[in-house]
């Protein structure tokens, strides 16, 4: 018996060598983030003092009075670190890439830093158009190539000024240094220089004219801080608490783990409403879900049909279901070409006639998959591929440009066109020497996909063509339906930012595949010269009203040339704890969406009811329990073995 | 028992026959150990090359472009998708590419992240730490658990616990890894119906973890459902091939002699069976302990647990080629390492494999 508790005992031995240098290192990690925590403190004193003084100055915004307010709330919470601190726990699915700005792209990230950094511009919270953040107003110079803004009289959390020197620095950081140009990099091509005639005046000379100048995605960075950093392609931006300019602080951040920010006392605006913001990561979008209903999280955005009805039915859970960013279309081989205008790939021949696309449109019940494939938690689509979210640059088709389902209209384009039906009811080329049999591309494991394909087959039935599916992994769906072109229709979808020029280019003659077979960024192929007549001008039409009805042209020859063919918009789903979240404001203010839009509005807006229990305390005396009942259970099990043990050696005895 | 097959059946390198019993038996018995150990390394290295190897040719078979692939839900301009290709290095001929990378790996630069733009050497050696705390707990638990009732199971063989025990293992064995998570996680991390959900629902830490020695009980306390779903779908392996071979023993004619010397059950068992039985789960456990490096793929992304698994996962999501190859020769030569000690502890636990 004495052997059995020595082998007890050599096994929490071993426990503890394995789980003790892994955690050591942990914990020295931790040690040199607590060491932080004191100097963080100290400079956010600072930093309330002079928000105090900043406020004077901005007197004018309003928000002055609630901001100071809020300061001194600030202070009393500092002196009482537990007392009721206002926490607000975000769950994403999406790990952190890099929280370098000049290295991320991935959504988290990018959200991230938009929490942590001032741009020039932001989008309005209402009507999403441009409006100022870091810059307070700007001008244009008559030939179009010279833009000045006036940046505003703002401070760096360690309280320094926010000068233009600091965006001249990143500018002209991500201009010449390619190691910085990987997140950005496009947003600066157009840029001829970039430089401050005094601390609050930025001058940007572009070599063409650039009407989206003022959706610049580019956060400015503090110059002083960043200066220093030498490889900025191997930054971590891991100095705690990060400098910046934003309404939060990152005060933390842990590999596939959270990053925790802390609300920024001196922010322009004024400081949040909330002490903390902590961002979580779940890999696994159930588990997300489970943790939201339990209340281990606070809200959660970007969640798929199925994950948003599980949310149904909890009283402390808003299900929040709104229009979205994305727009779910059909890309039709219409003949794909390299860029050297050289045939690729094996597109059925009968698609490269706009007739044949267009019966296809009519064949199309998108109400119907709206309300089958989607669940009803989508919009039809009327029009491309800017969804109605973007109010502003939203196309709608009207009137004679209208396509609805119609299945006897199709058949009456077809027979038209020549595509007599045999006797199998399908379809011939005019020529007579090929069937409309044709090939509908999806990913593999998509459920939803799954369900699009069988509708869609049955309605291209209906009009004389046969439609098989072909299911393909993602990285081989992406190569043939983006640049081998080995396919005849196929899924595609994609998320619209609030200027839709980026999406509007991947229809350009100029993105498809080079001539050596290279992907170049193409979602269909299309090269029309009327589209590319308009995007051009577009491009350097800085009156927004005329360059609105120049985008909505150009979505109109998407839609009525039907290169692809735009089947829904759907709903961006979230959910979020109403014990938890007093208040949130969308971006756009009416119906918009939570997590994952451009800019901080909803973050900076939120409200916190106060925890009831400090949370540390409470998952720490949660683990003391599970660790004490897990002790007992060991030692039960082992008291139960050596019982066992003496009774059948006294039996064996006998 | 024919052990030397079953530990290793590929390898070119013939076992050294024995010196003839010569003068300096003892020295002689030495020097084969070392003439193995030796001949065994050789081989292991002869095998990490060729995991290099295979590993370039092998990630370029994915379809697809990755500059293409990286950037799925960014528009890019050719120009820009050129920049990428030659960041990646993929604008080379495949022949340089290959050299380059041959080059690197024996210098040990394992490559730079696409997605994470740092050295993938790096972002391996941070995610060890959490996937050593969790495969490492529950193969402890998972050997001594199987060994202890594979033995029971053996020694009464047709008994009601027999039967139970490898049932109930057989069953955890065939539940897909994936599925069991999520169940546990629903359970006891979310709660259902009277069940309250005392565990987290992800990960290693929270926010705002204790520091110092209550830390431990935190990480302890994440770490009771991965490790418990990681144990119920290995511990079966332990339990049958102990079991086997502890059957294979009973009937031998030593422990039938130890019985008529009168020993007690107890001592036939431990003192006499179970070290014969023993042999051949020491290589599973040294094969596993290789594997401990890969981590739990499908462990790890129930629990978002931050470990080399989850890395492996997100980079074939990708596709990371940085991050895949170097996860996989990781984790290949670990087991290549593990395997050549398996063969060497062998011979020297065994005196048969010296003499065969």
């Amino acid at each position: 018996m004495t052997r059995v508790g020595a082998r007890l005992a050599a096994l929490g031995l071993t426990l503890l060598l394995v789980a003790l240098p892994a955690a050591q290192a942990q914990a020295a990690q931790r040690a040199r983030t607590a060491q932080q925590v004191p100097r963080a403190e100290q400079s956010q004193a600072v930093r309330q003092a002079q928000a105090g003084q900043a406020k004077i100055g901005q007197a004018q915004t309003g928000q002055a009075q609630t901001g100071q307010e809020r300061a001194v709330g600030q202070a009393r919470a500092a002196r009482d670190p537990q007392g009721g601190k206002k926490i607000v726990r975000l769950g994403v699915t999406q790990s952190v890439d890099s929280m370098n700005p000049f290295l991320a792209v991935r959504l988290v990230s990018s959200s991230i830093h938009r929490w942590m950094y001032g741009y020039l511009t932001v989008p309005d919270s209402k009507t999403l158009k441009p409006s100022p953040d870091l810059a307070e107003s700007w001008e244009t110079s008559d030939d179009k190539l010279t833009w000045t803004f006036k940046i505003r009289d703002a401070k760096w959390s360690d309280g320094k000024p926010v000068t233009a020197q600091d965006a001249v620095w990143t500018f002209n950081t991500i201009m010449t240094v390619d190691a910085a140009k990987q997140a950005n990099g496009p947003a600066v091509e157009n840029f001829e220089s970039v430089t401050a005639t005094d601390d609050r005046t930025l001058v940007i000379k572009t070599k063409k004219p650039q009407a989206s100048m003022l959706e610049n995605p580019i956060p400015i960075m503090p110059k002083h801080v960043w200066e220093g950093v030498g490889d900025i392609g191997a930054f971590e931006n891991d100095r705690y608490p990060v400098v910046g300019s934003g309404p939060y602080i990152v005060v933390e951040h842990r590999k596939d783990a959270y990053v925790k920010l802390k609300a920024n006392p001196g922010y322009w605006r004024g400081a949040p409403k909330i002490d903390e913001l902590h961002v979580i990561f779940y890999q696994n979008p159930e588990a997300a879900n489970a943790g939201l209903k339990k209340g281990d999280i606070d809200l959660i955005g970007r969640l798929n049909a199925p994950q948003f009805e599980a949310l149904a039915g909890d009283p402390n859970i808003v299900q929040w279901n709104t229009p979205g960013r994305r727009a779910a279309y059909l890309q039709l081989n219409h003949g794909a070409q390299t860029i050297d205008n050289k045939p690729v790939g094996d597109g059925h021949p009968a698609l490269k006639d706009p007739r044949v696309r267009q019966a296809i449109h009519y064949a199309i019940d998108k109400q119907a998959l709206v309300d089958q494939v989607q669940n009803g938690l989508a919009t039809p689509a009327d029009g491309s591929i800017v969804p109605p979210m973007y109010q502003e640059f939203f196309w709608k088709a009207e009137g004679a440009d209208l396509v609805t389902h119609d299945a006897a209209k199709a058949n009456q384009i077809l027979d038209d066109a020549g595509y007599a039906k045999g006797s199998d009811g399908i379809r011939m080329m005019p020529d007579g020497k090929r069937k409309l049999e044709m090939r509908f591309s999806i990913h593999t494991d998509t459920p939803v996909e799954d369900k699009l394909a069988q509708f869609l087959t049955g309605w291209f039935k209906d009009i004389g063509i046969a439609l098989s599916t072909k299911k393909l992994d993602s990285n081989k769906f992406t190569e043939e339906t983006g640049f081998t072109g080995l396919f005849d229709i196929a899924i595609s979808g994609w998320s619209v930012n609030p200027d839709p020029e980026e999406v509007l280019a991947t229809h350009l003659c100029s993105r498809r595949p080079t001539a050596s077979g290279e992907g170049g960024g193409t979602e269909s192929f299309y090269c029309d010269p009327e589209y590319e007549r308009l995007y051009q001008q577009q491009l350097s039409e800085l009156d927004r009203p005329k360059r609105v009805e120049l985008i909505k042209q150009m979505q109109k020859r998407l839609y009525t040339d039907a290169p692809v063919i735009a089947l829904y918009y759907p709903n961006n789903l979230e959910g979020y704890r109403k014990d938890r979240i007093a208040a949130i404001t969308p971006i756009p203010e009416d119906k918009g969406i939570l997590y994952g839009g451009s800019g901080y509005w909803p973050v900076y807006s939120l409200q916190a009811a106060a925890l009831p229990a400090g949370p540390a305390d409470d998952g720490s005396s949660t683990g003391l329990i599970v660790g004490a009942v897990a002790v007992v259970a060991v030692l039960a099990a082992g008291g139960f073995l050596l019982t066992r043990r003496r009774r059948s050696v006294a039996d064996e005895r006998e | 028992m024919t052990a030397p097959s079953e530990v290793d059946p590929g390898t070119p390198f013939d076992v050294e026959p024995a010196g003839p019993a010569g003068p300096g038996g003892e020295r002689g018995a030495r020097r084969t150990v070392l003439r193995y150990a030796l001949a065994k390394a050789g081989g292991a290295v002869l095998s990490i090359g060729m995991v290099i190897v295979a590993t370039f040719f092998l990630f370029r078979l994915i379809p697809g472009d990755p500059a293409i692939a990286y950037t799925r839900d960014v528009p890019l301009d050719p120009a820009q998708l050129d920049r990428l290709r030659h960041q990646m290095g993929l604008d080379k001929p495949l022949m340089q590419q290959f050299l380059d990378f041959v080059g690197r790996t024996l210098t040990l630069d394992l490559g730079t992240s696409y997605e994470y733009k740092r050295p993938v050497a790096d972002l391996i050696a941070e995610r060890v730490g959490p996937t050593l705390v969790l495969v490492g707990t529950g193969l402890v638990i998972a050997v001594s658990l199987g060994l202890w009732q594979g033995t029971r199971a053996a020694w009464k063989h047709g008994s009601r616990f027999d039967r139970f025990s490898t049932g109930l293992s057989l069953v955890l064995w065939s539940v897909p890894t994936f599925w069991l998570g999520l169940l546990l996680l629903m359970v006891f991390a979310a709660g259902v119906g009277p069940i309250p959900g005392i565990f987290p629902t992800r990960g290693m830490e929270d926010v705002d973890a204790p520091d110092g020695p209550l830390y431990l009980l935190h990480v302890a306390h994440h770490l009771v459902l991965p490790c418990l779903t990681l144990v119920a779908v290995v511990y079966a392996q332990y339990l049958l091939v102990m079991r086997s071979s502890l059957l294979d023993e009973i009937g031998q004619d030593y422990v039938t002699t130890a019985r008529a010397k009168g020993l007690r059950d107890d001592q036939v068992r431990r003192r006499h069976a179970v070290p014969n039985a023993l042999l051949p789960t020491v290589t599973l456990v040294f094969i596993h302990i290789g594997f401990v490096v890969g981590g739990a793929v499908s462990v790890e992304t129930v629990y978002s647990w931050p470990g080399l698994g989850l890395l492996f996962y997100e980079a074939i999501q990708g596709p990371d080629f940085a991050v895949m190859q170097g996860t996989f020769m990781v984790v290949c030569t670990a087991v290549i390492v593990m395997n050549t000690l398996a063969d060497v502890a062998y011979h020297v636990l065994d005196p048969r494999v010296r003499s065969a």
